[in-house]
């Protein structure tokens, strides 16, 4: 019984669900729904950083709003189709991130987290100042996407590009943390000097790191731009950080169902709390203290503990899940 | 196998190592010895690549090393079993070990690594699936010996084995050294500990203020009160 409340077969639900509910749900739900999504991709790219390759970095919700802002800007200013304008703008996110490995060589721990939180600010500065272009603090209108010939109106197919994103992106990553890179990550995480010591490439590994997790939060921001029809400076402000921050805790560092679980988790408390907005943020800073307090390695941890089917090795595993760890070791 | 020539290392305005020049002759075990602060886990490091020296030449069977980068050093077969231990704590015993053989591709080779390491640790082979983490201190310094080993090295360098170990344990890692030197293997000891060091190396120098004080005989270190007194603080 315990393995059908297994990580594989909830997450299978949830993708089935998630594509079943434009057809019976309103239109506010399959917002909703969309939104959710955007933050597993979100979360995700977010915990292979953070929670796998251990670096304290603050700069998710600006890469958020550079894939947003790069999309939206190049439709907006060239004219260029939003297919064009999407990969070149998730694109340009993830060169941004590949450019901070380069102080992440040397700074580590609250020196990298105060680094990446001045990028951040900086980001947002030029959203909000250099008006010629970004349109300041009012933002910008973008076109919808057309999907024809598909019979879709622009608000599903937006749903079901980000479904698609958000299952190749997770697919991706599944295989990532369980390949020799992952390992790398973790191994960095736990022992940096350690990991050097056995010939691991530092930058190398930070790289690929950081270039995923601005990858990721491109690709949510192309995708948010094309769900909002409109681009502004607040939706990447330090609160949409913290939001990042407190999904993966709450769902598990180091995880990635955690992440699943941690965005699902927090978009749904954002959208119970939406009428009450001032106090999302008390909400959100509370629980991020009561999980780093009480529950550190998040609610996945919990499920582990209680369930079959949550592990998560970091190597590919044939049958059992859980039965890998050391397997290949026996003569 | 290791020749080590007038190495002189700076961090920043300070001269950590002046001229520091030494020998560890293939399939032997030299000792490094010194009080803190005397320059040993800087050559460690210089030997690896994690410090890049100022001066001076690191040859390891004739190649030069010194101001590559870490990962080459350890394809050229020469590896660190960083102090303090520092095993990867969330890995499996398993897992630390592939992380050794980051450098290579092969998975047989892989696969014999492994079970090669699990023979000479027993201990190891039957936590294979502990965390690392959950070990005892005896058993993560052995993981960690062991996760150097699966990078194939010609020269193995160890940083203070015996850290904040029991003298029993210590006794047994003296053993698993002892054990690698009979199969050829050429090691750079660093140490604290005399006894260590006259137990299972054939040579010792002792660093003093990042230079070279003293050199002999490891089992001559015990029998020599000067050296004990002036250099070692004992």
């Amino acid at each position: 019984m315990s393995r059908l409340l297994g990580r594989r077969t909830l997450l299978a639900l949830g993708v089935a669900a998630l594509a079943a509910v434009p057809t019976f749900a309103n239109p506010y739900v399959v917002f909703v729904g969309n939104q959710l999504m955007l933050y597993v991709i979100l979360a995700v790219g977010l915990n292979i950083l953070v929670g796998y390759a251990g670096q304290l970095a603050f700069a998710n919700a600006a890469m958020f709003g550079i894939g947003a802002y790069g999309t939206g800007l190049l439709q907006v200013h060239f004219g260029v189709p939003y297919y064009a304008a999407a990969p070149a703008g998730a694109l340009l996110a993830m060169l941004i991130g590949l450019a901070m490995a380069w102080p992440a060589l040397r700074l580590s721990g609250l020196y990298l987290a105060l680094a990446t939180l001045a990028f951040a600010q900086f980001t947002l500065w030029v959203f909000l100042h250099w008006e010629s272009v970004t349109f300041g603090a009012g933002g910008f209108k973008v076109p919808p996407p057309s999907f024809a010939p598909l019979p879709l109106p622009s608000n599903l197919g937006i749903y079901y590009l980000s479904l698609l994103a958000m299952a190749a992106l997770v697919a991706i990553a599944w295989n990532v943390v369980r390949s020799r890179i992952g390992r790398a990550f973790v191994a960095i995480r736990d022992g940096e000097v350690a990991a050097q010591a056995l010939g691991i490439d530092l930058f190398r590994y930070k790289a690929i790191a950081f270039g995923m997790s601005g990858l990721y939060a491109g690709i949510a921001g192309a995708l948010h731009s094309a769900l909002l029809n409109y681009v502004s400076p607040e939706g990447f402000d330090l609160f949409q950080m913290v939001l990042h921050k407190a999904m993966i805790v709450v769902g598990g560092l180091g995880s990635l169902a955690g992440s699943v679980v941690g965005a699902t988790t927090l978009t749904l408390i954002l959208e119970a709390l939406r009428e009450f907005k001032s106090t999302q943020e008390i909400a959100f800073g509370a629980l991020l203290l009561v999980f780093v307090i009480f529950m550190p390695d998040g609610i996945v941890a919990a499920l582990k503990q209680r369930l079959q089917g949550w592990e998560e090795p970091l190597r590919r595993v044939r049958g059992r899940p859980g039965a890998a760890a050391g397997a290949e070791a026996r003569p | 196998m290791l020749a080590v020539a007038h190495l002189n290392v700076w961090y920043g305005v300070t001269e950590i190592l002046r001229d520091v020049s030494f020998d560890v002759p293939d399939g032997r075990i030299v000792a490094l010895l010194g009080g803190n602060g005397s320059g040993k886990t800087t050559i460690l490091n210089t030997l690896t690549g994690l410090v890049k020296p100022r001066a001076g030449s690191v040859l390891l069977a004739g190649e030069e090393c010194a101001g590559l980068r870490a990962d080459q050093i350890v394809r050229k077969g020469m590896v660190q079993v960083p102090q303090g231990r520092e095993v990867f704590q969330s890995m499996s015993v398993v897992e630390n070990l592939e992380m050794g053989a980051a450098t290579r591709r092969d998975r047989a080779e892989l696969r014999a690594g492994i079970e090669d390491m699990m023979g000479l640790f027993p201990t190891l082979a039957r936590k294979s699936r502990q965390r690392a983490g959950s070990l005892s201190g005896g058993e993560q310094q052995m993981l960690a010996i062991a996760r150097a080993l699966m990078a194939r090295p010609r020269c193995l360098l160890m940083d203070e084995p015996s850290a904040g170990l029991s003298p029993v344990v210590v006794d047994t890692m003296i053993d698993a050294i002892l054990a690698l030197h009979r199969r050829g293997l050429t090691i750079l000891l660093v140490e604290q500990n005399v006894g260590v060091a006259a137990a299972a190396a054939d040579s010792a120098h002792v660093l003093q203020n990042g230079e070279i004080a003293f050199s002999g005989p490891a089992a001559s270190l015990l029998d020599n009160p000067e050296v004990l007194r002036s250099y070692l603080g004992r």
